[in-house]
Order: structure tokens, then C-alpha cells, then sequence
């Protein structure tokens, strides 16, 4: 079982990426060695997040957004902390918290009762993590109406001159989906590692990034875990490495975290010549 | 648009929203289930099944099932804030789930609901870049069958044939509505006339059920044979003139 986009990072397909090619290359170590997040305040737009499960320890804080007519903009926001409706947003939480154990965790969630207005509400949960100085958005949801594309690009630029990284897990729809289809943001879909911190980058997108999200274990409602598939928990884990990035380089611009990565995926094929698994030497 | 228009353009579309189920060019619950049925088939799973969103979006129902448990998960509603299929309707995102009772309310709620807990669910939303229209479910791909290399994106394939399928069946049962939309769509730069059609389609009725259920009745007629054409219209005009008598035979 694979999730669409996924055969674009299959063994034998995927095509080797070019790093710059610095005097001295970009290591692990000297990408997020030392970090273990400490200090950066991700977010995860989704269902809740379940703070009393043990692979998520504590959330820092959060907001809780539904779509009202009679508030100013339609959408009402109740600050404080919340449950996970479906367990999702938990599972996410809970892989960030394995790759950067001491990232803030901030639940934004945009999921609930209703559908109607769910467009609004997701665009309002994007616009409170930029207003609330998130450095890391975990986006594990998506819309494929039209009618927002203008919308979440005015927020996906905004992110991008604020230096907020948006990761994006990427729908398999035919069409384009907002905001995964933006070129700033960080977009993911499933490749076949198990490894955490085995990612691929994609030299041909819109999908740039593969990282694990195949029939992997999570973390899931009442303290559970599932073994799930799905874009939907590839994203978290280049949020994960994004915060460890962070929490060692804090003023990186998304441009450069970028590269950062590409350097280190498991595809870069410097051309001082192959030595594609240089992320596994440190974790 | 001149007043005396007005009510004229009315009864247009209340007779296209009557009729329009008879110009559907195939009900759309038989395509549902031929599309459930051919991906059951296909991925080789126990049971498929289809959920549409209710009209205030607050309710997700299964209409159509193929397989296991099929006939107690016919018409189940399920809340969109539960559950797996919620959350892939919520979020767009489809998902697949290899041990599904290990999440103790999902197993709890779905047992009592239809007696049958599956153990791994594959889970699609349906939509279109116009609406979202519900989830089609994939319960229990056998083990031992190989696994598609794509199989995601081929129900993916699935879910956006049926999305489209649904949305034109819509479309003919909300024909009255639709026209109006579309002679607004044309009207294009003319502002004034565009709004009044769009106020039209806002108060233009749905079909009334009963005719509507004799408009699909007499297009699958229309399907039938010239001779049992011919049959039935001579019994619908006897019928006609019986009830235009007053019970008297004419």
C-alpha cells in the first residue's frame, strides 16, 4: 500500500540531486548534531493533540478554531488546550517529538463539528501560526477548491518572508491542492524508508521531499498506537528535522533550509562523488 | 429581466428540477455501486464502501456497501469530528490504517454500529475542485494478495471518477438551479442580469420527490423496448383519462 506520489522516491526512480558544491560539504552534524530542537516552537494544524499521550510529552500551548457566522471573519478562536478529536494530530505531534525532543509543540486545531466554512478555518489556524511567531507548521491537510488558491498564497508568502516553514503533506488528487502546491513550502509525500531520518529530495516536483510514512507505527487516541500510511505522516517528519535544524541554526530563511536538506538527502550526489547515506552516520 | 419574466422563469425551473432525474443518464446509485464493487474486486478487500456528507456537513452516510458487513453499514451516519473516515473527510488527506481496533473508540463505535470490526481500513476523500462530497472506504485488503505498487493513487482514481459521477447526478437533480447558474455564467459582463439569475438559482426548488421518482421511472422506460414504450404510454393515457373522469372509465 502507497500513497500517490510516493513511486516518484522508489528505489531505481528517483534521481540523484545536486548539492552546492561548497569546499567543505554539509554534514549532519553540523546541520542538527547538537540540536535537539530546544527552543522552536512548531505548530501542528490538525485535529488536537493529545498531551497526556507519553510520545508527546507537553504542549506548550494552542488554539482551537471553528467556523462561527456571527464572529468577526466567521471563524472563532478559543485559546487553551483541547483534545484530539480523531487522534491524527497526536500522531503527528508524536513523530516531531521522536526527531526533536525538545521542540515546543503549539496545537492549532482546525478540524471539527462541521465542514462548512472548513476552508476559513484552516486558512485562520495558517494565519495564527504566523501571527504567533511559529518557526516550524506541520500541514498534514489540504484543500483541493479553487475558490482558496488566492487565499492560502497570500498566507504562504507571508510565512515565507517571515521565515516560517510550512511543511506540507501533499494530497493524491488529480488536481492541484493549497497550500502543498506552493513552491515555498517544504512538500512531502510517503517514501518507502523506515528509517527516520532517511529523506529523499525529489529533483522533479512540485513534490520536493519523500520521507517516511508507510506503514509506520504512531501515536494514536487514548495513549494508543496505529500502524498507519499516509502522506499525512510523512510531513511531520521533515518538520522534525526542520526544528532540529532550527534549534542549531535559528535564523535560517526557508531558502536555506532547504538546501540544507537537499544536501543531506539521501539521493545528493555530490560530485566529489557518491556518498549518499551521509545522514545515517549521524543521528 | 422584465417582472412578468419572472414568474415564467419559475416554472421553467421547477419543471427542470422535476424532470431532470429522468435526463440522468444513469442513476447514480448504480454507479456508486458499480464503482464500490469494482474496487472491492480490484484490491481484492472484504467490503468497499461510499459516504456522502449531508447537506449541513455535520454527517457523513454510508449509501452504498459491497462485501462484509455490507447490508448493517448501509445507511450508518457517522459524525465528520469521529473516526477515520471524519478525519479524511476533514482534512482531504486519504489514510490507511493496518490495525485499526488497536484505536479503542474507533473498534468500539464501528462493532457496535455494525457488528463487524475490520482490521485495516484505506480511506479516500471524495471531491472535486468545485465541492468535497464524502470518503470511500477500502476494509480489509486481503494479506496475501500483492501489493498494488500504486494503490493509493489508484483509488484515488476511483474516488475522482466517483466524485464526478455524483456532482453530474446533482447537477440533473438540481436542473432548475443549474440553469440559471449556467445563463448567469453567460450573462458574464452584464452584472444586473447575472445577479437576478443568481437569485433565481437561490430560490429555485429541488425536485418534488414524487415526480422526480416518475421522471426516473419514465427514463428508464425510455431504456425499454419500442413495444413496451408503446405498452405503458397506452396505460398511463388510460390511467389519465380514468382519473380525469372521476373514476368513471372513459
Amino acid at each position: 500500500m502507497k500513497p500517490a506520489w510516493s513511486w516518484q522516491f522508489e528505489a531505481g526512480r528517483l534521481a540523484p540531486a545536486t548539492p552546492l558544491p561548497l569546499p567543505s560539504p554539509i554534514t549532519a552534524d553540523w546541520a542538527w548534531g547538537g540540536s535537539r530542537g530546544a527552543g522552536v516552537r512548531v505548530a501542528v494544524v490538525d485535529s488536537g493533540i493529545d498531551a497526556a499521550h507519553p510520545a508527546v510529552g507537553a504542549v506548550a500551548g494552542g488554539v482551537a478554531l471553528h467556523y462561527d457566522p456571527d464572529a468577526p471573519d466567521q471563524v472563532r478562536a478559543v485559546d487553551g488546550p483541547h483534545e484530539d478529536l480523531f487522534g491524527h494530530g497526536t500522531a503527528c505531534a508524536g513523530i516531531i517529538r521522536s526527531l526533536a525532543p525538545e521542540a515546543e509543540l503549539y496545537s492549532v486545531r482546525v478540524l471539527g463539528a462541521r465542514l462548512t466554512g472548513k476552508g476559513m478555518v484552516f486558512a485562520a489556524g495558517l494565519r495564527w501560526a504566523i501571527a504567533n511567531r511559529m518557526q516550524v507548521v506541520n500541514l498534514s491537510l489540504s484543500t483541493g477548491k479553487r475558490d482558496y488558491f488566492a487565499v492560502f498564497h497570500e498566507l504562504v508568502d507571508q510565512a515565507y518572508f517571515a521565515r516560517v516553514m510550512l511543511v506540507c503533506a501533499v494530497n493524491n488528487v488529480s488536481g492541484p491542492t493549497y497550500p502543498s502546491q506552493y513552491a515555498s513550502v517544504f512538500s512531502v509525500a510517503a517514501n518507502e524508508a523506515t528509517d527516520p531520518y532517511r529523506f529523499d529530495y525529489n529533483p522533479a516536483p512540485p513534490v520536493e521531499f519523500g520521507a517516511p510514512g508507510i506503514d509506520i507505527e504512531v501515536p494514536w487516541l487514548g495513549g494508543s498506537t496505529i500502524r498507519a500510511t499516509g502522506n499525512s505522516f510523512a510531513a511531520p517528519h521533515i518538520a522534525g528535522l526542520v526544528a532540529r535544524i532550527l534549534g542549531q541554526h535559528p535564523d535560517l530563511t526557508p531558502f536555506q533550509v532547504k538546501t540544507i536538506l537537499l544536501s543531506l538527502a539521501s539521493n545528493a550526489a555530490p560530485p566529489g562523488g557518491p556518498d549518499g547515506d551521509r545522514h545515517l552516520l549521524l543521528r | 429581466m422584465p417582472d412578468r419574466a419572472e414568474p415564467l422563469l419559475e416554472q421553467v425551473a421547477a419543471l427542470a428540477a422535476d424532470l431532470g432525474p429522468a435526463l440522468a443518464p444513469v442513476g447514480q446509485l448504480e454507479l456508486l455501486r458499480s464503482i464500490t464493487s469494482a474496487a472491492r474486486e480490484l484490491f481484492a478487500a472484504a467490503a468497499c464502501s461510499l459516504a456522502l456528507l449531508d447537506e449541513a456537513q455535520e454527517t457523513l452516510t454510508f449509501h452504498v456497501a459491497s462485501g462484509a458487513g455490507a447490508e448493517a453499514v448501509v445507511g450508518q451516519r457517522v459524525p465528520v469530528d469521529r473516526g477515520i473516515a471524519g478525519w479524511v473527510v476533514s482534512s482531504g488527506q486519504p489514510v490507511a490504517v493496518a490495525d485499526v481496533a488497536r484505536d479503542p473508540r474507533f473498534a468500539a463505535e464501528v462493532a457496535e454500529a455494525t457488528g463487524y470490526v475490520p482490521r485495516s481500513v484505506l480511506a479516500m476523500p471524495l471531491q472535486t475542485e468545485r465541492e468535497l462530497l464524502g470518503v470511500i472506504e477500502l476494509l480489509d485488503q486481503r494479506a496475501d494478495a500483492p501489493a498494488g505498487r500504486r494503490d493509493m493513487e489508484l483509488l484515488g482514481l476511483f474516488a475522482g471518477q466517483a466524485a464526478l459521477a455524483i456532482e453530474t447526478s446533482r447537477v440533473f437533480s438540481s436542473l432548475g438551479q443549474a440553469l440559471f447558474q449556467a445563463v448567469g455564467a453567460a450573462a458574464g459582463g452584464d452584472r444586473d442580469l447575472a445577479s437576478a439569475l443568481d437569485e433565481l438559482a437561490r430560490r429555485s426548488p429541488g425536485p418534488t420527490a414524487e415526480l422526480a421518482e416518475l421522471a426516473a421511472v419514465f427514463a428508464r422506460l425510455g431504456q425499454a423496448g419500442a413495444a413496451e414504450r408503446a405498452a405503458a404510454t397506452r396505460l398511463v393515457r388510460e390511467f389519465l383519462a380514468y382519473a380525469g373522469g372521476n373514476g368513471r372509465p372513459a
